[in-house]
């Protein structure tokens, strides 16, 4: 999804009532995964596929949250753990943890999750915007938060993601 | 700014490849020509006919000020064709056809680069002034003389003394490959092509040259061709089935009195059969008609009709052959699938489901798989091989225009220009190799003559680039016999830009040399139009590394200086040598190693830093332990427990130290993700990776960075 849309999203609901606007299309879906208690979101059309943990070539030189490369169908793909990435403590893997490949802008790259949690529509009327207070080193990866309930996802903002040297 | 024709585009690619291949045979004849100082009537027809093609597709495709160029330049050619004693100061020529040749190219990159949008219309209205100036120079000139307008010119003369019988004549329907397009300007370049071997010659429709519409009919009926031919009609059969584009003819008519020989062949066909098409790529002797003539007499006649056809190859020697254009992006795609069929065959082969099993017919069918595996790779990889000579070409063009500019007198020699290497090489390649030319022709040679003769070497200076094969590296050496490089000046220079990195004294002279293909280094103290931006070596050196080669300076002040560039064969696929470190996998280009042994403490030494070295038949070589140098855990520390790899590249050795040999292995090498070339792994000793048989990575060492 583009910013602006996102904007478009956010400043309809400041400036009217949520609940009773009747206009709440569904923007795109997300692909939901854990990093301990957080849910996290990914806009589903960079996801290319889930695979199991497989065995990652580690490569010299590199940050620590590049775990290596790894061969997906003859394809060479490196492999980023989030969790590091985010800096967050590392965690053993296990069964349940997956690596997601994505693809933004012909650069394919896995990131470890600790699972897979679902694939949902995003509505207008969930999105909201990031808190200003960017300080929270995790903060500056995120593009926009969903509201559903008493849930919040925070959706990645995989361009950065991929980009920054963080 | 003006847009393509819609509906245009799909044509442009051909377009742009068939002139951009006119324009370089146009540059080769004159380079060509203009050694030789003189045009002789073949040259002339030619341009005659690169100028009319370019001037046809061009009106087609609407580029209209490219076509009205063509058309000049053309026109003040029909004036040389007409009477070619009128050149007798020729150099004013050339400039101007070199300079007609440049705007086109000039402005085909131009549109080229704005496919799809709009491209901006070079104003030639100058130049075209100049070609009409010329034009009307020569003509003055023709009035003036006196008799030569009697005697026909060139493509004439030869036409009066072979007119045979009138009912000598044949009539060949051809048809052109479907899809090729331009139909009747392929007909044109067709009656160009077989002119020569005929001495009479009428086809229709006739106005094909002119009259785009006709394309059509050409594609529904064919193109009707009637010719008498000067020797045998074989020849002008073989002429119009090597043509381009040809895909069939067939015989419409045949002559009725045929010289005896030619009639003996004719029996053996029976009527219908001599109307049928004849295929035209395909073995001959497989042919019905008067083609099924004995192997040694046709391969002479395909020569003569090859020499007419082409009179610039064969004088030039140069390896251009206009076979088959395909996608490059093609060839890349069946690179990759050969790629992945050898991985999969080693996945096959030593699948370890069968380890411990006695498959002695498997085995067999296995090696027969490999055999023909590799085979198969190497023709892929010969697909890709293309002869340097396109390129080497361009720098003799530019040698020409810096010996104008400069006033220098050069001999530029080229040798070896036959040699291939990979098409992805030969393109980065160009953009180096200028540099190089240039920077020999500006700084190299002496500014004044004087200067040479006073150091006792021949007034006009050499420049040479050569190429050769050597133990899979392809060996470029552009050398000049010129000042050389002054190390004192070099020096003084580095130390002012504040790129030394040791102290001044410990620089060899081979280290000071190469200082100038650092960054920002330029010793010319003014800028000139060739060279001297202080952007330039470093280009060049990262371009080179770009493609997996080297480039070494070897220079002796007043002798001259040498640039050699190394580049290896092919990219793509290389044998290696498989060893673990910890649970890594590392492969060793198998050409780096010189041997693999273990270790015995008694060869160990240390310095006193603790540099482990060992000696080995009275040689002291340092010992870099990979489990250190890419920080892996592993439990074979003790060097007399793992093994050691001797690798050389440069004439610098290093052992290298790892936990085990697995053993040799055929790889192709895949780069980085792209995601990873922001980190410098390229830089510290890994040139790529790859898929092995079991699924798993390998790394694959760069000796080269590994011991820089």
């Amino acid at each position: 999804m583009t910013n602006d849309v996102i904007k478009e999203a956010v400043a309809k609901q400041q400036s009217t009532d949520r609940k009773l606007s009747t206009d709440n299309s569904v923007l795109g879906k997300v692909m939901t995964f854990y990093i301990g208690d957080q849910i996290y979101g990914i806009e589903i059309q960079y996801v290319t596929e889930i695979i199991e943990m497989q065995h990652i070539t580690k490569v010299p030189h590199v940050p620590p949250y590049i775990k290596g490369i790894i061969n997906v169908r003859s394809k060479v793909v490196p492999i980023v753990d989030i969790r590091t990435r985010f800096g967050k403590e590392e965690i053993p893997y296990t069964n349940r943890t997956c690596t997601i490949i994505l693809s933004y802008n012909d650069i394919s790259v896995g990131i470890i999750v600790d699972s897979v949690a679902d694939v949902e529509d995003i509505h207008s009327h969930d999105i909201s915007a990031t808190p200003e207070n960017r300080s929270v080193n995790t903060n500056s990866f995120i593009q926009y938060m969903i509201r559903s309930g008493d849930d919040v996802k925070l959706i990645l903002d995989v361009g950065k993601l991929l980009d920054d040297e963080g | 700014m003006a847009k393509i024709e819609p509906g245009m585009e799909a044509m442009l690619d051909m377009y742009f490849y068939e002139t951009n291949s006119l324009l370089e045979q146009l540059d080769e004849i004159l380079l060509r020509t203009e050694q030789a100082n003189s045009f002789d009537s073949e040259d002339i027809k030619e341009i005659f006919r690169i100028m009319h093609t370019i001037k046809g597709s061009s009106a087609m495709m609407g580029f209209e000020n490219l076509s009205v160029l063509a058309h000049k330049a053309e026109d003040m050619f029909f004036v040389i064709r007409e009477n070619p004693d009128v050149i007798t100061d020729v150099s004013f020529v050339y400039d101007l056809v070199f300079q007609v040749s440049d705007s086109y190219k000039a402005q085909i990159e131009n549109i080229q680069n704005n496919v799809g949008g709009e491209y901006e219309a070079i104003d030639f209205s100058e130049l075209i002034d100049k070609l009409l100036k010329a034009r009307d120079v020569l003509l003055g000139e023709t009035k003036g003389e006196a008799a030569p307008a009697a005697s026909a010119p060139a493509a004439g003369a030869p036409a009066a003394e072979a007119a045979p019988a009138a009912d000598n004549k044949t009539t060949v329907r051809v048809f052109f490959e479907d899809g090729c397009q331009m139909e009747n300007l392929r007909a044109f370049l067709l009656i160009n092509t077989i002119k020569e071997a005929c001495s009479f010659l009428e086809y229709t429709p006739a106005d094909v040259e002119t009259n785009s519409e006709t394309a059509k009919e050409i594609i529904d009926k064919g193109f009707l061709i009637t010719f008498i031919p000067h020797d045998s009609v074989d020849e002008v059969l073989k002429a119009i089935e090597s043509a381009l584009n040809v895909q069939s003819y067939e015989i419409v008519s045949q002559p009725v009195a045929a010289p005896a020989e030619e009639a003996a062949k004719m029996e053996l066909p029976p009527e219908p059969s001599a109307a049928a098409p004849v295929a035209a790529s395909p073995a001959p002797a497989a042919a019905p008609v008067s083609v099924a003539s004995p192997a040694a007499k046709e391969q002479t006649a395909v020569e003569k009709a090859q020499a007419a056809v082409d009179k610039a190859q064969a004088a030039s020697g140069s390896q251009k052959q206009s076979l088959i254009s395909v996608n490059l992006a093609k060839l890349d795609a069946l690179h990759d699938i050969v790629g992945e069929i050898i991985t999969t065959e080693s996945m096959v082969i030593s699948n370890p489901d069968l380890e411990g099993l006695e498959l002695e017919s498997f085995n067999k069918a296995a090696r027969q798989l490999r055999k023909l595996t590799s085979e198969l790779q190497d023709t892929v990889m010969s697909i890709r091989m293309v002869p340097l000579a396109g390129v080497f070409q361009k720098m003799n063009r530019i040698v020409r225009d810096m010996r104008k500019k400069l006033g220098k007198e050069v001999d530029f020699v080229i040798e070896g220009e036959e040699t291939e290497v990979d098409k992805s090489i030969v393109d980065s390649l160009q953009d180096p190799l200028m540099h190089l030319v240039r920077n020999c022709m500006d700084h190299g040679i002496e500014e004044h003559a004087s200067d040479r003769t006073a150091a006792g070497k021949p007034e006009k200076g050499t420049l040479k680039l050569t190429a050769q094969n050597a133990s899979g590296e392809v060996v470029i050496t552009v050398s000049d016999d010129g000042a050389g490089i002054d190390p004192e000046k070099i020096m003084n220079k580095a130390r002012k830009q504040g790129i030394l990195t040791k102290p001044e004294s410990e620089y060899t002279e081979k280290e000071i040399q190469n200082l100038i293909l650092l960054p920002g280094f330029s010793t010319n103290e003014q800028v000139t139009e060739f060279s001297g931006r202080g952007v330039g070596m470093d280009v060049v050196k990262a371009n080179v590394e770009k493609c997996g080669g080297t480039i070494i300076v070897d220079s002796k002040k007043g002798v001259g200086t040498n640039f050699i560039i190394k580049i290896p064969l092919t990219l793509a696929i290389i044998d290696g040598m498989e060893i673990t470190v910890g649970d890594l996998v590392f492969t060793v280009p198998i050409a780096t190693i010189r041997e693999s042994f273990k270790a015995e403490s008694s060869q160990i030494l240390r310095d006193t830093q603790n540099n482990e070295m060992i000696m080995i038949r009275g040689v002291c070589y340092p010992i870099l332990r990979m489990h250190e140098k890419f920080g892996i855990d592993t439990e074979i520390t003790d060097l007399e427990d793992g093994i050691l790899l001797l690798v050389e590249t440069d004439n610098k050795s290093v052992c290298i130290f790892a936990d085990k040999l697995i053993g040799e292995q055929q790889v192709v090498v895949k780069p980085f993700p792209a995601y990873l070339t922001k980190y410098n792994i390229k830089g510290e000793g890994l040139s790529g990776c790859t898929i092995m048989g079991d699924g798993s990575i390998s790394l694959i060492i760069d000796t080269n960075t590994l011991i820089g």
